[in-house]
């Protein structure tokens, strides 16, 4: 009895498993600047089985630093950015769902990007990498589900920059999607945002280790500075609450033995910081070195500085006009960098326009990453499955 | 005073009729939905398209869950974003007077909605009254469950109190339901002394 019940524990709430990420090749796009980039690579997941008459296709949409690994394992054992809400008996269920995720034009992750060939040089793009829009992310993303076979998603779902493609899709694509879920996000980067992406930015700017000019034979093999550590930490500092900080790290110290705060010059004039949120921060900042490049992270800052519905269409009611999806936007309390008052500009000029909206700003206390974090899934997990269930 | 009955905490008559001055088909916005119960009813079995409006985080996540249409925005905030005339019924059930500023809210319901119900319960029953007259207390009935110093219930208004409302507003009282004994009973006589609730179809003029 009790054996059965571990059994059904994992069946409802198990992994996905083992999956591996494939690669689509297109001639290229046509982006929104008129420049057409071609080859084009998109790198993606799928998970589940789509339907016979291809109506259960759900794309899920990563934020800056994601790709296309949502769910389930990959070769090196490395879980899935959102394993917590995709898989078998989760918020979005891969038994019923036909999932797909894709990493974002301009990434790193194996989507054509910096990093990869320009055809007219045979180098890399590098820093030369053309500027790309979030329009443009979602465009190359549109190419991928008609590639597949999908004429109408059943739900495209996404947060902070997944949430501004979410919206994107609705307005630009309104006959492709369903229904769209719209998490922590804003139809127009506020200039505290841009800001924050700025200092970042001028930290990879002022890295001596950045290669400057054109991209030449050394560019593919080598690794960011730490300039991109350093923007990676600011980005932190904005996706987190104080009252995740407070309860996280408080004013605990790295080393116990340490009386009180003493600060200390290292070798280079530099410190190795003693408190455990600076300990947490270069953790995380030179992890992010690792894994990231320092182009795709200029590129789509870039593009994420420039999304502006409001100016782009005169007004989000004219954006919005076309719009045929149900819309559910989600915001959280303690996110002060996409604050509720901008999800909720969006509500106001989708309900000005008579569209299905519906709106939740849900109490957790993580800040803008309340969407990645376990502890927020149970409700985020019942709003998801309850919402896409409702869809018809 | 516990012999009062209580229609409306036993949802399904005051539901009813609720749900018997809808014309089907229409667009029914709820305020104060809380899961949803209303707007299932109403959309199994009148068609109508509805949308709720409810504060509480755990009874928003229920109206999705059942598919219902939801904004989670705070009524005393009025209706900011919801066009004129935009839904043909606003409900009000039972939330009346728990509002921090009942006004605001009835003027937006006559904003948004052509024809507006509100149901409330009705502190002018004789009963309630007596009560008060004998004890010299605030009473405490199961229409008024909750002592004053912790209850929603901020207000304690009477039929005859909202009869006066809604002609300050400059609105129009189309239809008087009132529920006496468990029982809706059209225009009843006496009915701010008889009625334990009262249910009012309202326009604007």
């Amino acid at each position: 009895m009790q054996e059965r019940a571990v059994r059904e524990y994992a069946d409802s709430d198990g992994r996905y498993g083992r999956v591996d990420t494939q690669y689509a090749e297109f001639d290229g796009i046509t982006l929104e600047t008129g420049f057409f980039l071609g080859p084009l690579t998109v790198a993606y997941e799928t998970y589940g089985t789509l339907s016979p008459t291809r109506d259960n296709a759900v794309l899920i949409l990563h934020a800056l630093s994601g790709d296309a690994h949502v769910a389930g394992t990959d070769e090196t054992g490395r879980l899935g950015w959102w394993d917590a809400m995709v898989g078998p008996g989760k918020g979005i269920d891969t038994n019923k769902y036909f999932v797909v995720c894709s990493n974002c034009l301009g990434g790193c992750k194996g989507t054509t990007g910096p990093r990869s060939i320009d055809p007219s040089t045979g180098m890399p793009y590098g820093p030369s990498f053309p500027r790309i829009s979030i329009g443009d992310m979602v465009n190359v993303q549109a190419m991928l589900v008609k590639h597949l076979g999908i004429e109408r998603l059943h739900n495209v779902i996404g947060g902070s920059m997944g949430g501004m493609q979410a919206l994107e899709w609705a307005v630009s694509h309104p006959d492709a999607i369903r229904s769209a879920i719209v998490i922590a996000a804003t139809a127009r980067l506020s200039p505290q945002g841009i800001a924050f992406n700025w200092v970042g930015r001028n930290a990879i700017y002022s890295d001596p280790a950045r290669v400057c000019g054109p991209a030449d034979e050394n560019s593919a093999t080598r690794r960011p500075g730490r300039g991109l550590a350093v923007a990676r930490m600011i980005g932190h500092i904005t996706y987190l609450s104080e009252e995740t900080m407070e309860v996280k790290f408080g004013r605990k110290l790295k080393l116990k033995d340490m009386n009180g705060y003493r600060y200390s010059l290292g070798e280079n004039g530099t410190e190795g910081g003693e408190f455990e949120v600076e300990s947490y921060l270069e953790h995380q900042g030179s992890s992010f070195m690792q894994r990231f490049d320092e182009d795709s992270y200029v590129i789509i800052t870039k593009a994420i500085d420039l999304f502006d519905m409001e100016g782009t269409y005169g007004g989000l009611r004219n954006a919005f006009g076309k719009i045929s999806a149900k819309v559910l936007v989600l915001s959280f309390n303690s996110d002060w960098l996409y604050p509720t008052a901008m999800s909720l500009d969006i509500v106001r000029a989708l309900q000005a326009e008579k569209k299905d909206v519906s709106f939740v700003e849900l109490d957790l206390p993580y800040g803008h990453d309340s969407f990645l974090v376990n502890a927020g899934m149970p409700y985020l997990t019942r709003i998801v499955r309850g919402y896409l269930n409702g869809v018809r | 005073m516990d012999d009062i009955k209580t229609p409306f905490h036993e949802f399904q008559i005051g539901f009813n009729v609720i749900s018997d001055l809808i014309t089907p088909g229409t667009r029914v916005l709820d305020l104060g939905c809380g899961t949803g119960t209303l707007l299932q009813k109403l959309r199994d079995e009148k068609d109508v398209e509805g949308c709720g409006v409810e504060l509480d985080q755990e009874k928003v996540i229920r109206c999705i869950e059942r598919g219902i249409r939801v904004m989670g925005l705070d009524l005393d905030e009025g209706l900011i974003g919801f066009p004129d005339l935009s839904y043909e019924y606003v409900i009000l059930s039972r939330t009346l007077q728990q509002l921090m500023n009942p006004e605001r809210v009835v003027r937006e319901m006559l904003r948004v909605g052509s024809k507006s119900i509100i149901t409330f319960p009705n502190y002018g029953h004789w009963k309630i009254v007596l009560r008060y007259m004998i004890t010299g207390r605030t009473p405490v009935c199961e229409t008024h469950p909750d002592p004053w110093y912790k209850t929603p219930d901020v207000h304690r208004l009477t039929i005859s109190d909202f009869r006066e409302f809604i002609r300050k507003l400059g609105a129009k009282i189309e239809k008087e339901i009132h529920i006496i004994d468990n029982v809706p009973v059209k225009d009843a006589l006496l009915a701010n002394r008889r009625a334990e609730w009262g249910c009012c179809l309202i326009s604007a003029t």
